[in-house]
């Protein structure tokens, strides 16, 4: 067992899952998304790319962007986020809610991405 | 041939006889350090994986600690710091800024977990910061970058251009000429040292330079060895080994190139020559062919030395050689060997004199002992010598030598062997009849190779034509263009060089005619032609009442004036026509039109 695959493909995993669980739920329903989910989905988003720095294989590079595309899109989200509680005049709406979402699910389809070349990349390998 | 379209009809309608035995094929020219480049880039990412995932840790445990302790608002209602706010606290915090305590004071739950988080983030970034200066500072990094920046250099190049491997005394003296006649080149040494005096030196052209190995095809590769505009390849290190290899990998791997190569050992000689045809360069051997021109033909070795050396030169003084008698040559390694071999040729009796029994064993004549000590030189008869040379591979002994030889017989014909350039002021002070400076002696040659290719063939057929020639040759040249040597250039006769000269035919001027000036056709051009080609046949330094052809191609030395002078009387016909027939014919069509004169 390697220890650096661990913790790879837990972190892979659990920024999907994450971005998940707050995707989940009505849209425009701010009760349902939790703001403490996407704050955990950003910071194991960004571990995941840092762990992704410095592979030089084509699989290594086709991770790195897809976690440079849900890092984009999950604090494009929290900066639509920040804007409506603390800027916008009439706080956290319906629409900005599902603004801030949708942006969170573009994440959550580069993320499922990504552990879909994790899977990919497991299976395919032999060892000799 | 250079177009494509030529190309392929010589292919297809000229039959065989053109086609090479062994097709050329142009190899990919492997570029193996360029992928290290941005492998070391990599390596930095990698490197810098720990410190941004602590960074990143460190944030992120302390905004949401921020968020989840309970604070309260201005009149003092409980209140939970929000995501945003938590952040720009922190941030302002990590980085040592310290804007205060916002949007309201805080409780001391909330200050004590403040506290904890700065001594927390203000370690995370000196951390992340730290290493990365590390990184930027490390030695393999700079390297790369500095790899990267001179790859990019190199594949810009769209002019064609010279690499020069070996950037030593004869590259730097090479470099130096072909800059002047306006080359480009690209330059690697192994000495990091030699690199930056490359850069400090000032060239017409940006000249890219690289510390690497001549013996790794991969960084010939980056330094353009595969690059569609390189011209040539001139190994001109220090090292036969290195010189060897990169003589290989340019015949393998782009054997369309030439390739001159510089050695010492006869031995290596060989070696090289089994790959391609390169264009190897002895010194010694050079100098010693040299020796008997100069002694067999003081006015064409002055000759040689003044039209290799450059324009510009001054023409070198003419030295007065013994035509017979004993020679001692002290020193019989490389060098010694190549000399006595030489003037034993040329009819000369040699004894050798020399430190170590065992070099001098197929020399049964050889006195073995210091050449410095008087005994010794009395033995090897310096008072009867004509001829002396001090050639061993030390400075300091040769000038001792050369002082010993000279208190024992004062008119002695002394030639000296210089090794080191620092040397060179000691070696002008002892005033020797003939000296040898290797590295002046390849580039003073590659340099004759690379200016015109008739240049060269001058050069090679020159010492044929004896010494009175050579002498009268000179004496025109300083009649005409002063003791300075000026430039040198070709011009051909065609189409393209010469059209006013077009659809002449067998009315072609005598090359005195040509050679007129178009201020005053009575007078002469400051110019002289040292070669004229003709197809296969060739003429050195032809006559005023040579007939020139269509296709000649001539060599011609001179100030740069005159050769704008020679230039406009080839492209325009009105000057071509008052030059050769002293007629004045409009330039404009409607005058000529109107008077009815054409050139």
């Amino acid at each position: 067992m390697n220890l650096e695959k661990v913790v790879f493909g837990f972190f892979v995993l659990l920024a999907a899952t994450l971005n998940f669980g707050f995707f989940l739920g009505d849209l425009g329903d701010p009760e349902l998304h939790n703001a403490y989910e996407l704050y955990a989905a950003i910071f194991v988003n960004l571990i995941a790319t840092v762990l992704k720095f410095g592979d030089r294989t084509q699989i290594g590079a086709v991770h790195l962007a897809t976690s440079l595309v849900a890092d984009l899109q999950l604090i494009s989200a929290a900066l639509v986020w920040g804007y409506a509680s603390y800027v916008a005049a009439d706080g956290l709406t319906r629409e900005a809610t599902a603004s801030v979402v949708s942006l969170s699910g573009g994440a959550l389809v580069a993320n499922i991405v990504s552990v879909v070349l994790l899977v990919v990349e497991t299976v395919s390998f032999h060892r000799r | 041939m250079g177009n494509p379209l030529l190309v392929f009809w010589t292919r297809l309608f000229d039959g065989d006889e053109q086609r090479p035995e062994r097709p050329v094929r142009r190899r990919r020219v492997p570029m193996a350090s360029a992928t290290q480049a941005s492998a070391t880039i990599f390596l930095v990412l990698r490197r810098m994986r720990a410190p941004l995932i602590v960074l990143i840790v460190i944030f992120a445990v302390s905004t949401l600690g921020l968020t989840l302790i309970p604070g309260q608002d201005a009149e003092g209602r409980p209140w939970h710091m929000g995501f945003f706010d938590a952040f720009y606290v922190m941030s302002y915090t990590a980085s040592t800024i310290g804007f205060g305590e916002i949007p309201y004071p805080f409780t001391y739950n909330q200050r004590m977990w403040v506290t904890i988080s700065i001594y927390l983030t203000v370690v995370g970034w000196a951390y992340a910061i730290g290493s990365l200066l590390a990184l930027v500072q490390e030695r393999s990094f700079r390297n790369a970058l500095a790899l990267q920046h001179f790859s990019r250099k190199v594949r810009r190049l769209r002019e064609p251009f010279l690499l020069i491997i070996g950037y030593g005394q004869t590259g730097e003296l090479l470099a130096r000429s072909l800059d002047a006649l306006g080359r480009r080149f690209v330059v690697i040494d192994q000495d990091s040292g030699r690199i930056d005096d490359l850069y400090l030196d000032s060239y017409h052209a940006d000249v890219p330079g690289l510390v690497a190995d001549a013996r790794d095809p991969g960084q010939l590769g980056v330094a353009g060895l595969g690059h569609p505009s390189c011209e040539g390849v001139l190994a001109l290190t220090n090292d036969d080994e290195a010189n060897l290899a990169a003589t290989q990998a340019a015949a393998l791997l782009r054997p369309d190139l030439p390739v001159i190569v510089r050695t010492v050992a006869p031995s290596m000689h060989d070696r090289m020559s089994a790959f391609g045809a390169p264009t190897v360069v002895n010194p010694f051997d050079r100098f010693g062919d040299n020796l008997r021109l100069a002694l067999r033909a003081p006015a064409s070795y002055q000759l040689l030395t003044w039209l290799e050396s450059g324009p510009g030169e001054p023409l070198p003084k003419r030295g007065e050689p013994p035509v017979h008698g004993h020679w001692v040559v002290c020193g019989y390694g490389r060098f010694g060997r190549e000399v006595v071999h030489d003037l034993r040729a040329e009819g000369y009796d040699v004894t050798v004199v020399e430190p170590s029994a065992a070099a001098v064993e197929r020399e049964p004549d050889a006195i073995v002992g210091l050449g410095e000590d008087p005994e010794v030189l009395a033995a090897a008869g310096i008072e009867r010598a004509a001829g002396f040379v001090a050639g061993t591979d030390n400075d300091t002994t040769n000038l001792s030598l050369v002082a010993a030889a000279r208190s024992a017989n004062p008119d002695l014909f002394v030639a000296a062997r210089q090794n080191k350039q620092a040397s060179a002021p000691l070696f002008n002070a002892v005033e020797v009849d003939a000296l040898l400076v290797p590295a002046e002696v390849v580039a003073h040659e590659v340099y004759a190779q690379l200016a015109t290719p008739l240049l060269w063939r001058f050069i090679r057929e020159m010492p044929a034509c004896g010494n009175d020639w050579a002498d009268s040759l000179i004496g025109k040249l300083t009649h005409l263009c002063g003791k300075r040597l000026q430039s040198i250039w070709r011009v051909q006769l065609n189409d393209v060089g010469a059209p006013a000269l077009r659809g002449m035919g067998d009315r072609m001027p005598l090359l005195g005619e040509l050679l007129g000036s178009p201020d005053d056709r009575e007078e002469r051009l400051s110019a002289v032609v040292l070669l004229a080609v003709r197809g296969a046949e060739f003429h050195l330094a032809p006559p005023d009442d040579f007939r020139l052809a269509a296709d000649d191609e001539l060599l011609l030395v001179g100030a740069p004036s005159a050769r704008r002078l020679l230039d406009s009387t080839l492209l325009v016909d009105a000057i071509r026509e008052y030059v050769l027939r002293g007629r004045h014919v409009p330039t404009s069509w409607v005058w000529r039109a109107i008077t009815g004169r054409r050139a």
